[in-house]
């Protein structure tokens, strides 16, 4: 065994040494291209072997060494870089192109894989499909073996139903033969009406029998029905029960917790047991303390009430010393007033007694001197009322006075009257008496012409009508003459009439009638007054029913302001807006039209 | 005891006679309207009522305007504060008062007996507002045509101490230029009387 291993050994270094000689040889002939060669064959072949080559490199270098002329050494050693260069580059290529190489081969594994799944996709999906195909091959197989019975059954039917047809044409004839023959045999209607009845009896019989059928039903649901109340209430029972035992359960876990509670309290109350004799001694302890500690409240409660009280007291007391040195101030002030009231009664009482006497004395002085005003004062009274009746008596003596100096004013115009009226009728009465003796001077020429008349009358011949002429002057005058005379005593009866007038005492009279006629004028005034006010009254009535005014009498008058005017005339208004907007709209339209005309 | 039962039961309280004097407002109102031609004739409605056929309007703007003047006139009826009510039908172009129908209103008995209550039968006071009830239909053969568009409005003429509800104001009393009037017959639930009148204005 050793001997071969040796022997194999030996075969490799040889082999080594022989083809690194050969390499050797390429290498100064066609280095770049070889290795270039080498490298693409290398990526065909398994990705190990760059390593050998790298070795084969390492060689070469050692071999370079010796060889001769430098400008050779030169270009080789150039070469060898640019062969080194692309053996790097190639080594690069050589990578990328393995990483690609692996991209590749995941997904054409991936591409693969997926392929295969298809496919055995497919495959299954085939069989099922040519499952289907079997299974609706037999399919039709059965329906064409069924289309065949079925076409038998429709023949045989056919065949039996036309056989029916012609049993049933033939029982038809029958049946009118018989309906002849029952139409010939008119009794042949009783049984068969019979006949009738028997099988309504039998359909009777059926319902009966249905009816006790349905009612055995009905017991028999109810029994079921009753049965399932039975046992819907026992699981109502056994609900309640559940419940309650629920419910008892949470009591016992209530009852547990409290248990638990329980015992951790009487843990700590065995403690607190334990403890009890100390707790006891140290309350003893607290309690004297606490015993002490009342006392002392209390007589501090007291000690503060004795304060407070004294702080009262001595607000009080500073209070009152402030009333006694005002009292102080006030007293000697009024033993001041005193003396000087004192020094006033002894002035007035006009004594020099002791003071206990003089306030009797002062006193006795008062009195005396408030009798003597009393008598004054009703003194005075009396002579204020005869005052009082003496201005009064002068108040009517001046009323009186005036009252005597208007009948004085009225009786001096009276008198002006008079004597103006006297004056009137002197010239009057002249004026009569110089008209009296122009009628006397007339009438003693007329008698002249009378004298002388009848004298002529006497003479001539046409004496009588001048004679009647004559007397009828002399008529004529004669009344004139009586009216005259009528007049003058008119005038003298005035005249007299008028001087007694003047001269009596008329002067109350007037005056009571002037009153009278006073009141009359007032009386007259009121009610004109009053028939004004009525005027009034009547003509605001008359206003008041005046056809279509509706005046108002006192009062209000009250309307919705939601009505239905007011929402009409807004309505309007709101329209009437709307047209005007439009209208303007339509102007100014009709503007732009005219602009642009 | 049975008479006090009979007499409590004919017997018209002051709030029943309110309510009649203002169910014969409604119907008389709506009868003005329809016969006036105020509203188009489709809006109405026919009612059967004191024994006679009424228009009433279906408007629910006017149903509802009457139902809240006649609701407080109601209230005012009571109170005894009423001394009008007048319903004036005006030019809505002019705003010229064209008719004025009052409804004088009347307190009879005495209002401080307590419970004021009247014996009248009701048949009788029905018998009455039909009577003017017909009359008012019968009015449209005198009053003047109104050719123009008019609207209406009611005027209530109360006392002085009548406190302002909400949503009513005070208003101007309607007068008529050159105006006639014709007074229709009244009716009496003897606590309420209730007299009619209706102004015009005189075309000549």
């Amino acid at each position: 065994m050793t001997e071969n291993v040796n022997d194999t050994i030996m075969k490799m270094v040889k082999n080594l040494k022989a083809s690194g000689q050969t390499e050797i040889v390429n290498n100064f002939q066609f280095a770049p291209l070889k290795r270039s060669i080498s490298s693409s064959n290398s990526n065909e072949s398994s990705f190990d072997e760059p390593t050998p080559l790298k070795k084969l490199k390492q060689e070469s270098k050692l071999d370079l060494s010796y060889i001769g002329s430098p400008r050779e050494m030169r270009r080789l050693r150039a070469d060898l870089i640019e062969a080194r260069n692309t053996i790097l580059s190639l080594e690069n290529r050589i990578s990328h192109m393995h990483g690609l190489r692996k991209q590749m081969q995941l997904m054409f594994d991936e591409e693969n894989q997926i392929l295969k799944r298809q496919q055995d996709y497919d495959k299954k999906s085939i069989e099922e499909l040519e499952n289907q195909l079997q299974i609706i091959r037999k399919r039709e197989a059965d329906v064409k073996r069924e289309l065949a019975e079925v076409n038998n059954k429709y023949q045989l039917l056919k065949i039996k139903t036309s056989e029916q047809v012609e049993k049933l044409e033939k029982s038809l004839e029958e049946f009118k033969e018989e309906s002849r023959l029952i139409e010939s045999e008119e009794n042949s209607i009783i049984p068969g009406l019979e006949r009738k009845i028997a099988e309504l009896e039998t359909m009777l019989e059926a319902a009966e029998e249905d009816a006790e059928a349905q009612k055995n039903l009905a017991v028999e649901l109810e029994k079921q029905l009753f049965e399932k109340n039975a046992v819907q209430r026992d699981s109502e029972i056994k609900e309640q029960a559940l419940q309650k035992a629920k419910l008892y359960i949470k009591e016992l876990e209530y009852a547990k917790e409290n248990v638990l509670e329980f015992q951790d309290q009487a843990k700590t109350q065995a403690y607190k047991l334990a403890n009890y004799i100390e707790m006891e001694k140290e309350n003893e302890q607290l309690k004297e303390e606490n015993v002490r500690l009342k006392e002392e409240v209390r007589n501090k409660l007291l000690l503060e009430e004795e304060v407070y009280d004294l702080k009262n007291r001595l607000t009080k007391f500073k209070i009152q010393e402030k009333k006694l040195t005002d009292l102080q101030v006030q007293e000697t002030q009024n033993a001041m007033y005193l003396n000087e009231w004192r020094a006033v009664a002894r002035g007035i009482c006009e004594s020099t007694e002791s003071d206990s006497a003089l306030p009797h004395l002062l006193r006795s002085t008062v009195e005396r001197l408030q009798q003597q005003e009393l008598t004054l004062t009703s003194e005075k009274v009396e002579l204020e009322s005869q005052l009082k009746t003496v201005s009064h008596e002068a108040k009517v003596a001046k009323s009186e006075l005036e009252k005597n100096l208007k009948l004085l004013g009225e009786l001096k115009t009276t008198g002006e009257q008079k004597q103006s009226l006297i004056h009137r009728m002197q010239k009057k009465l002249l004026l009569v008496s110089r008209e009296r003796d122009s009628y006397r001077l007339q009438l003693d020429s007329y008698e002249k012409d009378l004298t002388l008349c009848a004298i002529t009358t006497t003479s001539s011949g046409s004496g009588p009508n001048q004679l009647q002429a004559q007397k009828e002057r002399i008529e004529n005058l004669e009344r004139i003459v009586e009216g005259y005379r009528d007049m003058v005593n008119k005038l003298e009866n005035d005249l007299q009439n008028a001087q007694p007038t003047a001269h009596t005492d008329t002067v109350p009279v007037r005056a009571e009638q002037i009153s009278r006629l006073q009141d009359e004028v007032q009386h007259l005034k009121y009610e004109n007054e009053q028939l004004r006010d009525r005027r009034d009254e009547l003509e605001i009535q008359l206003e008041s029913y005046l056809v279509g005014h509706d005046t108002l009498q006192g009062g209000q008058v009250l309307h919705l302001a939601n009505n239905p005017l007011a929402e009409c005339l807004a309505q309007r208004e709101n329209l009437v807006d709307k047209l005007e907007q439009e209208v303007e709209k339509l102007k100014r339209k009709n503007k732009e039209h005219g602009g642009g005309n | 005891m049975t008479t006090a039962a009979q007499k409590a039961k004919s017997a018209i309280t002051l709030k029943g006679s309110a309510e009649i004097v203002c169910d014969y407002l409604n119907y008389g109102i709506n009868s003005i309207l329809f016969q006036r031609g105020l509203y188009p004739p489709e809006s109405f409605k026919s009612d059967e009522n004191y024994g006679l056929t009424i228009l009433m309007s279906t408007d629910n703007k006017i149903k509802e305007f009457l139902s809240t003047t006649l609701g407080q006139l109601k209230g005012w009826l009571v109170d005894r504060t009423v001394t009008k009510v007048a319903l004036v039908i005006t030019n809505v172009k002019t705003l010229e008062v064209m008719e004025r129908w009052d409804f004088n209103v009347e307190y009879e008995g005495d209002a401080n007996c307590g419970e004021q209550t009247s014996e009248k039968p009701l048949k009788q006071i029905k018998n009455e507002i039909r009577d003017v009830l017909k009359q008012i239909a019968s009015s449209v053969a005198y009053l003047p045509l109104l050719d123009c568009l008019c609207s209406f409005d009611i005027q209530i003429y109360t006392k002085n101490d009548v406190a302002l509800p909400s949503e009513w104001t005070e208003a101007e009393p309607a007068n008529i230029k050159n105006a006639q009037s014709v007074k229709m017959r009244s009716f009496s639930t003897n606590i309420h009387r209730m007299e009619t009148v209706v102004t015009y204005k005189n075309d000549d």
